[in-house]
């Protein structure tokens, strides 16, 4: 009933996407040391490390300039690719917990999560089921979350991150690796998550949801061809065009709608390409926010850049009277669309590390997953979720099967995965500029 | 005024310094202290790690990286900001002139002519002090949906009723602003007002004055440094909101400084060139701030 | 606020406090209709969108545009999102409550020994510290907020994100609201009454105790309900610098679910609770200030509604 993301505000964005902040060269990191406490690195990126950094940010195209292009780092663990996974490694001071302990006693479950990301019913028979009480404290973007788990003051079990956050996440020791005989329900998942390519060997995360990025439409108001050129096309529907506040998916629609299929490109021509792109709809009073489950049913926009997990639960906001078939969810059908998932992964800050692994379980049960799903929208990649499920138990209209991700997705969408550093900052510059200085 | 308490000032000063302390201590610590921590992100770098800013914390070591960055989307030739300094100006100044034009007339109405009913009058001037500014903005967005009841409205009368007031118009967020932050106006000009004495104008009208020269020539003037007063109140907090156009239209083709920089906050790697343009915009607001100051001290002078 | 630079108006003798608000009963001047017209249409407009937003806290649908029937259900009963069922809004609530209700015990006395200690002690240092006091009153709250998280996340860590820097925050943002208001009170009132005190043998502290506070009480009880008030809308350094859910006060629940999350009258529903408070607060103000100035010829409904509203 409520998908993750809602309302674009000021101060708070959320961004479900690898997201913005958090693409991290691991380079730089190996300069400062791999496995060095995450203190010491806040202390010692001072002013060398850090100017260089900003320096590289200066103006769309000058800041790209300084970016070498390819994903894979010289010397150091590649960015995860497809084509180039990552094994994690282990730390000797960061080892799994040991198998077959006892749940901890007189719990508190601390739940770090996107804000309505979660069912809390779930969480509720969890706490039921292992005698434990919970805290759910939500964030609104990787960067908020990201910086305020880098104070260490935050002591939280579970943790719902975006894979590019992954490397930091590991390498500062900020999550444990996970013990897999708590994690039987991982046999659920889609065979593609036992060995992601982001975490060779599921080491340190199992998979929370997954989601495509397409168009959204009013089939009754516009007559339109879905396409990634709605928007450009939307003159006639001045006003009543949204684009995702999200830095990785507008640029990417950009570059998609001029048949760019590379998301994590660093080229600044074609970043640069994509920021021009934007600014022509300036046109049609392009808006920026991610209400796209709201705003399409109730009309306030006809034409929105929109998640599938947003629309798999946009019907639920329908005026009475309107039919489901106003609502239309559009995805490339040769699966050249943004494809993205988020993970679980238990926190070391955490007190209740056996929780925090029984829960991880938990969420990958088939009936308990389905539970979540009624309420975010948003699917988790088991096998035996599937569209014909999902609307013979009416939990999906058959007019929004478009909106379900299939496990060839995984292998043959397009993930908007984590960038070298400066061309993040190129990136996000760009759509800085279209976002807020149009 | 008397001038026998000298001896008993220099005595009672470590009293007033004693007073004084908490308060400034918590200022120092606060607020110039994380004002120094803004200056240091200003002047600091990133952290290649977390992409988070890292703060330099001697001034002998700033770097002006994000400084020479932000000139160059001021006035390089990808700048960006100008046009949402421009539309900050152009939406502040409009919004001001608005709010003075509805503040006033219902300030001095309630401050000279609500007889008896005066106290019912404040009560509902009060009112909307006390409901959350952002909830104020929402039953506006619910309101002027085009199915909402502000259009019902303008068809029943008439007018086109089916104007899409949230797809990113200059004059809803205009209106946002002014319904935002016209109750403070209202107060400070009330407040004002009614501290005129009557018997100036009763003077006045004594004297033979008309009710409207009496307004022009003594109320006006009078009211003047209330004016003053109440305008910087409301437009120093318009000029750094961003979350009003956000929630009325949400459209870059409305953004204001305030959007600028609470986007580069937000943004990784960026925060160091939001405390830039956080501090220079700081700086544009400390000319009515000195002048705030100045007129406040001139003012103690002369009456004390 | 204005008050600093209004007040000169009354200012030029001390008495005038006293007599300032003493005005001819009856209204010479023929009513103007006009102007109470136009205020009517004022109040109308600022009123009635609140109205809806409350009235659509009783409806039975989710809509927030439709009325559907009314219900108390997004308050009260077993529907999981309602303010009574859901512990995220009962830990929202006793949040605000906590912050309003400590900020304004520590912010308001140090907010008033402030302004009396920097309007009696003159000089350069209480002159910049007063300056410094109007910068923060100014200064756009966002920016307070990000420099306060670094301050407490990397210079002054012993300071734990969560209650006590939003305190610690909250204390400062809202330390003008005292310091202005009896500041400009001060400077109506002059030093002729503490001077005519101490002719007549009464100590420095005892001059303040028993003939300048009670002066300012209308100032004090101003600043209190303004800052109590503040602190319940407050988000933006709330928000910054919050720690686990059970440090977020109702304005960051509600900022970060509007459009999603909860739905829409739960919001409605908590915003009304919201407002239920300050208004308590408010009526407290009120009546708390009528009691204290009761045998006092000219307290009315008038003074009391305006000091309760920091005019």
């Amino acid at each position: 009933m409520h998908p993750r993301e809602g309302w674009s505000e000021g101060g708070i964005r959320r961004r479900p996407e690898p997201d913005e902040g958090d693409a991290i060269s691991r380079r730089q990191l190996l300069g400062a040391g791999a496995g060095v406490a995450l203190g010491a690195l806040l202390a010692g990126c001072g002013s060398s490390g850090g100017t260089g950094g900003t320096g590289g940010a200066g103006g769309g195209a000058g800041g790209a300039t300084s970016s070498s292009g390819a994903a894979s780092m010289s010397g150091g663990i590649p960015l995860a690719r497809p084509n180039t996974p990552v094994k994690w490694p282990i730390y000797s001071s960061n080892k799994p917990i040991a198998s077959g302990l006892k749940p901890e006693q007189n719990a508190t479950l601390q739940i770090y999560n996107w804000v309505a990301y979660i069912n809390e019913a779930v969480i509720k028979n969890f706490c039921k089921k292992y005698n434990c009480k919970y805290q759910l404290t939500t964030f609104n973007t990787m960067s908020e979350a990201m910086a305020k788990l880098g104070t260490g003051q935050l002591k939280f079990d579970v943790f719902i991150p975006t894979i590019d956050v992954l490397g930091p996440l590991v390498e500062s020791k900020l999550i444990r690796p996970l013990n897999q005989s708590y994690i039987p329900n991982i046999a659920n998942a889609w065979p593609d998550y036992r060995n992601p390519f982001y975490d060779q060997g599921w080491q340190y995360t199992t998979p929370y949801s997954i989601y495509t990025t397409g168009m959204a439409w009013r089939k009754d108001k516009v007559n339109l061809a879905p396409s990634w050129n709605m928007p450009w096309e939307g003159a006639k529907y001045k006003g009543k065009v949204a684009l995702l506040d999200d830095y990785r998916e507008g640029i990417s629609l950009a570059l998609l709608r001029d048949g760019k299929l590379d998301l994590n490109t660093t080229d600044p021509a074609q970043i640069q390409a994509a920021g021009s792109a934007l600014a022509q709809l300036s046109s049609v009073n392009i808006r920026i926010d991610n209400n796209d489950y709201t705003d399409v049913p109730t009309g306030k926009t006809w034409i929105h850049h929109a998640w599938s997990g947003d629309m798999a639960a946009s019907y639920q906001y329908l005026p009475k009277g309107t039919p489901i078939d106003v609502l239309g969810y559009w995805t490339p059908p040769d699966k050249k669309a943004p494809v993205n998932n988020d993970l679980m992964v238990n926190l070391t800050g955490g007190a209740n590390p056996v929780l925090a692994h029984l829960f991880i379980n938990y969420m990958l049960d088939v009936h308990n997953a389905i539970e979540n799903y009624t309420y975010v929208g948003y699917m988790q990649p088991l096998t035996a979720v599937t569209a014909p499920r999902l609307i013979k138990e009416k939990l999906l209209p058959p007019q929004l099967s478009s909106t379900v991700v299939l496990p060839s997705y995984f292998r043959e969408g397009l993930l908007e995965l984590e960038l070298p550093e400066s061309a993040n900052l190129a990136w996000e510059d760009t759509w800085n500029k279209f976002s807020k200085g149009l | 005024m008397r001038g026998s308490s000298r001896t008993d000032h220099r005595r009672g000063r470590l009293l007033w310094i004693g007073l004084a302390a908490p308060g400034a201590i918590w200022l120092l610590v606060l607020f110039v202290l994380p004002f120094y921590a803004m200056l240091s992100v200003a002047g600091g770098g990133i952290n290649a790690f977390f992409q988070t800013s890292v703060p330099i914390w001697n001034p002998l070591h700033w770097s002006t990286a994000n400084l020479s960055m932000v000139w160059s989307n001021i006035v390089g030739s990808g700048a960006f900001i100008g046009p949402a300094m421009l539309r900050t100006l152009i939406y502040t100044g409009i919004a001001a002139l608005l709010s003075l034009a509805i503040a006033y007339p219902v300030a001095y109405f309630v401050s000279r002519y609500a007889g008896r009913r005066k106290a019912l009058y404040l009560v509902l001037l009060i009112a909307p002090f006390w409901v959350s500014y952002m909830m104020r903005m929402l039953a506006w967005i619910d309101l002027l949906q085009q199915g909402g009841f502000f259009n019902k409205a303008l068809s029943s009368v008439g007018l086109p009723g089916n104007t899409d007031w949230l797809g990113g118009k200059s004059v809803t967020v205009i209106l946002g602003l002014v319904y935002g932050y016209i109750p403070y106006l209202i107060l400070v000009l009330y407040a004002g007002l009614d501290r005129i004495d009557g018997s100036l104008l009763d003077a006045a009208r004594d004297l033979g004055l008309s009710r409207w020269r009496t307004f022009w020539r003594v109320t006006v003037p009078l009211s003047k440094p209330t004016i003053i007063a109440g305008t910087f109140i409301t437009v120093l907090p318009m000029i750094g909101d961003y979350y009003t156009n956000q929630l009325m239209s949400a459209a870059p083709g409305t953004t204001m400084i305030g959007n600028v920089i609470e986007g580069q906050l937000e943004a990784a790697g960026q925060t160091g060139q939001g405390a830039v343009l956080s501090l220079m915009l700081l700086i544009v607001l400390l000319i009515p701030m000195i002048y705030y100051v100045i007129s406040t001290a001139r003012a103690s002078r002369e009456y004390a | 606020m204005a008050s600093v630079i209004g007040e000169p108006v009354s200012a030029p003798a001390a008495g005038a406090v006293i007599e300032r608000r003493r005005r001819p009963l009856g209204n010479p001047w023929r009513r103007p209709w006009g102007l109470e017209g136009f205020t009517v249409l004022y109040i109308a407009w600022s009123i009635l969108p609140i109205a809806v937003a409350v009235l659509f806290s009783f409806n039975k649908g989710a809509s927030q545009a439709t009325w559907q029937g009314f219900s108390t259900k997004w308050y009260v009963g077993g529907w999981i999102q309602s303010v009574a069922n859901n512990p995220e809004l009962h830990q929202a609530v006793i949040q605000t409550l906590r912050l309003a209700g400590l900020t304004t015990v520590i912010c308001v006395p140090i907010g008033v020994a402030f302004a009396i200690g920097i309007d009696r002690w003159r000089g350069r240092t209480s002159g910049g510290l007063n300056i410094v006091m109007i910068f923060s009153f100014v200064i756009p709250e966002l920016l307070l907020a990000v420099a306060l998280f670094m301050l407490v996340t990397q210079l002054l860590t012993f300071i734990a994100l969560g209650t006590t820097a939003e305190v610690a925050g909250l204390v400062v943002w809202n330390l003008s609201w005292p310091a202005i208001i009896v500041r400009a009170r001060l400077v109506t009132i002059g030093k002729t009454y503490e001077e005519a005190a101490a002719d007549l043998g009464a100590s420095q502290l005892g001059a303040i105790r028993r003939v300048l506070m009670p002066m300012l009480m209308p100032a004090i009880f101003a600043s209190t309900v303004l800052v109590f008030a503040s602190t319940i809308d407050d988000f933006v350094i709330v928000e910054q610098v919050s720690s686990t859910a059970a440090t977020q006060p109702m304005s960051v629940l509600i900022y970060s679910n509007v459009h999603g999350g909860l739905q829409g009258p739960a919001l409605n529903a908590l915003a009304t609770i919201m407002l239920f408070f300050s208004l308590v607060v408010a009526v407290i103000g009120y009546v708390a200030y009528r009691w204290m100035t009761r045998g006092e010829r000219k307290a009315g409904a008038t003074e009391a509604l305006t000091s309760i509203a920091g005019m």
